[in-house]
């Protein structure tokens, strides 16, 4: 009886500083939005960690879809729950216009200084690697070579393809492309687009998705992101990552801002100084298979003239074809519109 | 007995025998794919490893949902335990009015869909500002809990003997006295019922604690969750398998001590109301 | 009052053998029990309040009264999720009813304690392992380079996978899955109140199996069929977590809409109108149930 009663008073202390949670004993991390899996696995290893050895601050990740995240940046706008946010170039405008991004001290970034200037995507955000959306297939499941995104329209393809369902700008723009178009007048490539459905298997929402398509090879063609193709190269799958001749492959920028209102602006300007580096940009390329935007960041010989990676303003013009930021990000919800009804629907 | 009745009854078991495959076929797949070697998944398994099982356990985020399960569960079960004790004393011995309206209102939680909850849950917590603390999520779970401990308290109390509770009373204990010396260890296997369900409820509830769970507050199967959908490796095959090795024990366990049939209103075969 | 109340306690530890009920018990003990209920009740108010609200995109204020997040139920794709949700719920009730039945009389009637052990033990285990891990089991059991597609490949059965994951009847069975245990064990419940004399009396009397099945157990059963089938309806028109996973985003019902709405798009009235008409259903349900079991039950009779 004695000891029951003494028990509780300890209990309610116990339940008490769980309600409080480990904020009351650690220091205060700098929150990260990013993609999860891959993409967050390794932005830990090869940025947070070594940003934390040094300033002492820990990382965490708030992980989810690029437009998900948006629409919790939104909801949050002022109190913002991250510090930085990775997030695609073009989405970024939609951050931007909502004024979620603050203005860039490039005072606090002297690595900047030392990229591309593709990298300056506007005074609230800056790139931090980059890739291209292109053919991704296996080569176990698929005997012919396919060299070009026209190869894709191929009857012997029915039902095989995979692509994105929440971003479909790779693909319409392409079509356009191929009819004389662009990411403007995209309405050309429609037509084109629309004989593509019998060839199409399945919509993914996620990479996780994609990867699981490819796996399980219910989807052996995909319009991928040349990163996950990389990244299922590396556990092993057969699959090859093409530079289409007709059309490269459509170039992606992921880049890095800070949040308006965060109380960590310091600590984020450190993170982000840091993953612009040459040294760590030269490990992102190796974990992450992107291109770099440091001008002189090396690229390990079997990686070069990978699609994707991207050494010299030339082999970004040649190889990959970069679409209007201000164009996508305005048409994107037209496009969305139009592909979830006549596309996807069935 | 005509024959026919030994070929149902072959019939019969092997009907409730290919039943039960179904049942358990997931948690024997789930097991034999955590030790499966690569990140590709394939039957039977390329290779062997505990890789999976050394990721799950090192993962920090598990780690701090695991921890936050804990948390979350104790507290809401000591909170819960003695609310529903009372509450079913109260219905059943105190002389209250409308009575079923009040019993109905403790068990609605059970219809409730976990969505309507979790969304109802997420708009008070938000207006309420407190959705970034703990004490959300353990208000949701004692909620959750509530109906299971009065369900299983409640055929323990109406079987209550009165006259020992009389007996002790009229030796002269005091009410307090007669509760923690009579009634409670008469009740014992019935708390123990609703700690049970209570805890296993509680560390598996997903769906409310979805919506009100925050990156640092998550418990355990929402950290899951979010990680198979954002990953495709084997790793939570092998934290379920661990969910099921403890699961099978504790019910094995449990069985053992307090025959589940009678816990669920059972009655045995052959006859009797033993339960 | 400790004083009020031992006096209570002793005036009725002296009364006679004539007084039932046991020890009294004060009123207030029922009051932190409604307390919590009744913050609960708050919480479902403020749902269905914010459902009557605006959606301002991108915030979670809301405008004016409107009535367009229940007209927006009526949207195409919204629609589809309704009719499916009923559907699955259908089908998940009749095969979970045909697949539990057995088993629950199994567990119901079976002699042998040791086996009978074993039964409500894998029976009850799924229904505690918790609703990821079932799921994701699935996931590995129907996926296209999952054990299923693995055993009808290797035998030969089929040249590639059968697409299971991600279809309505992949979600069907998840569910049929997610069920059972409860169903077993209202069915179980049910059955072993039957008396078994009666069954044995019909056997004596010439019946056959099924015919006693089909005259006596069944009808004497029906009540606890009725009730089972009410709670996995009500259950399964709410589930979350097997169509999300199991359905990979293209096999919708109502729950994956809430929290679309609410979680992903941070629409809380769009999801609250959602959510509102699950809770009217399942509430329609329980009360259409309610009156049935009234009216099939004559007075006294139990």
């Amino acid at each position: 009886m004695i000891a029951q009663r003494r028990s509780i008073p300890m209990l309610a202390a116990a339940l008490l500083l769980a309600a409080l949670g480990p904020r009351a004993w650690a220091a205060e991390p700098l929150v990260v939005s990013t993609w999860g899996g891959n993409w967050k696995d390794t932005i830990e290893r090869v940025v947070a960690k070594p940003f934390t050895q040094k300033t002492g601050i820990p990382v965490e990740f708030e992980v989810g879809g690029t437009l998900d995240r948006l629409a919790k940046a939104r909801v949050a706008k002022g109190q913002p729950l991250v510090d930085i946010t990775l997030t695609t170039s073009h989405v970024g405008r939609l951050y931007i216009s909502d004024g979620l991004f603050q203005k860039l001290d490039m005072a606090k970034l002297p690595n900047a200084r030392a990229l591309h200037k593709e990298a300056l995507r506007s005074d609230a955000h800056i790139g931090v690697w980059a890739y291209v959306y292109t053919i991704v297939y296996r080569t176990d499941q698929v005997k012919d070579e396919i060299a070009r995104w026209a190869d894709l329209w191929e009857a012997k393809y029915a039902r095989k393809i995979g692509m994105p369902d929440f971003d479909p700008s790779h693909i319409i723009t392409v079509s356009a492309l191929l009819e004389g178009g662009n990411e403007r007048d995209w309405q050309k490539g429609q037509e084109r687009l629309k004989r593509l459905k019998p060839n199409i298997a399945a919509f993914f929402s996620t990479d996780a998705q994609s990867q699981d398509l490819m796996k399980t090879g219910e989807a052996p063609i995909q319009v991928m992101l040349s990163v996950n193709g990389f990244h299922l190269q590396e556990q092993g799958l057969p699959v090859k990552l093409v530079t289409p001749k007709d059309v490269g492959g459509i170039v992606g920028i992921d880049t890095m801002a800070v949040m308006t209102g965060t109380k960590k602006a310091e600590a984020a300007y450190q993170f982000i100084n840091l993953a612009l580096s040459q040294e760590i940009q030269e490990q992102l390329v190796q974990g992450l298979k992107a291109g770099p935007f440091h001008t002189k960041a090396t690229v390990p010989a079997k990686l070069r003239g990978q699609p994707g990676i991207f050494t010299t303003p030339q082999e970004w013009k040649e190889r990959g074809y970069i679409m209007d930021d201000e164009v996508r990000a305005r048409t994107l919800p037209a496009w969305k519109e139009w592909f979830n009804a006549t596309i996807v629907a069935k | 007995m005509s024959p026919g009745w030994s070929l149902g009854r072959r019939a019969g078991h092997l009907a409730v025998a290919g039943l039960v495959a179904f049942m358990t076929l997931p948690t024997l797949v789930v097991v034999a794919a955590s030790f499966n070697a690569s990140a590709i998944l394939s039957f039977p398994p390329a290779g062997y490893s505990l890789r999976w099982y050394a990721n799950a356990l090192t993962y920090p985020q598990f780690q701090r949902a695991a921890l936050n399960s804990l948390l979350v569960t104790t507290a809401a079960a000591v909170l819960a335990l003695p609310l529903g004790t009372a509450a079913v004393l109260a219905l059943e011995r105190g002389r209250i009015p409308a009575r079923g309206l009040w019993a109905a209102a403790l068990l609605s939680p059970l219809l409730i869909p976990g969505v309507v909850s979790g969304l109802g849950l997420l708009i008070l917590g938000a207006g309420l500002g407190i959705l970034q603390s703990r004490w959300i999520l353990i208000f949701a779970h004692v909620v959750m809990i509530v109906p299971f401990v009065i369900r299983s308290l409640w055929v323990s109390v109406a079987n209550l003997d009165p006259d020992l509770e009389r007996a002790a009373a009229s030796l002269g204990a005091g009410p307090w006295r007669v509760f923690c010396r009579v009634t409670l260890p008469l009740l014992r296997p019935g708390v123990f019922a609703a700690l049970l369900f209570a805890v296993i409820i509680s560390l598996n509830e997903f769906v409310v604690s979805l919506f009100i769970s925050t990156r640092v507050t998550e418990i355990l199967p929402v950290a899951m969750f979010t990680y198979v959908v954002n990953y495709t490796d084997p790793t939570i095959a092998a934290l379920s398998a661990l969910f099921i090795a403890g699961t099978f024990a504790s019910i094995t366990l449990a069985d053992r001590l307090l025959d589940m049939g009678s816990v669920f209103q059972i009655a045995r075969a052959g006859g009797g109301t033993e339960v | 009052m400790a004083g009020r109340a031992a006096e209570a306690l002793r005036a009725w530890g002296a009364a006679g053998p004539e007084e039932g009920r046991g020890m009294p018990v004060p009123a207030v003990c029922l009051a932190p029990a409604l307390l919590v209920m009744a913050v609960f009740a708050l919480a479902l108010g403020a749902l269905l309040r914010y459902s009557l609200f605006e959606f301002i995109p991108g915030s979670l204020r809301t405008g004016g009264i409107t009535a367009r997040n229940f007209r927006q139920l009526a949207a195409p794709q919204y629609l589809r999720a309704i009719w499916d949700t009923i559907l699955l719920s259908l089908a998940t009730t009749i095969l979970t009813l045909l697949a539990s039945y057995p088993v629950a009389y199994a567990l119901a009637r079976g002699r042998r304690g040791g086996l009978r052990s074993l039964l409500l033990v894998l029976t009850l285990a799924p229904f505690f392992t918790g609703a990821i891990v079932r799921t994701y089991a699935w996931i590995l059991v129907l996926g296209n380079s999952g054990f299923l597609n693995t055993l009808l490949v290797r035998a030969g059965l089929r040249e590639t996978p059968y697409q299971m994951l991600f279809t309505p009847q992949g979600v069907l069975v998840g569910l049929v899955h997610f069920s059972m245990p409860v169903m077993v064990l209202i069915l179980g419940a049910g059955i072993s109140h039957i008396d078994p004399t009666v069954e044995r009396a019909a056997a004596s009397l010439g019946a056959n199996p099924i015919r006693t099945f089909l005259r006596v157990t069944l009808p004497l059963s029906l009540p606890g069929v009725i009730s089972a089938c009410v709670v996995v309806f009500a259950w399964t028109f709410s589930a979350f977590p097997t169509p999300e996973l199991l359905g990979g985003g293209r096999v919708k019902m109502i729950a994956n809409v809430v929290k679309d709405l609410a979680l992903d798009s941070f629409n809380w009235p769009g999801g609250a109108a959602f959510a509102a008409l699950a809770l009217g259903t399942t509430f329609a349900l329980v009360a259409g149930f309610a009156r049935l079991i009234q009216r099939l039950q004559p007075a006294g009779h139990r």
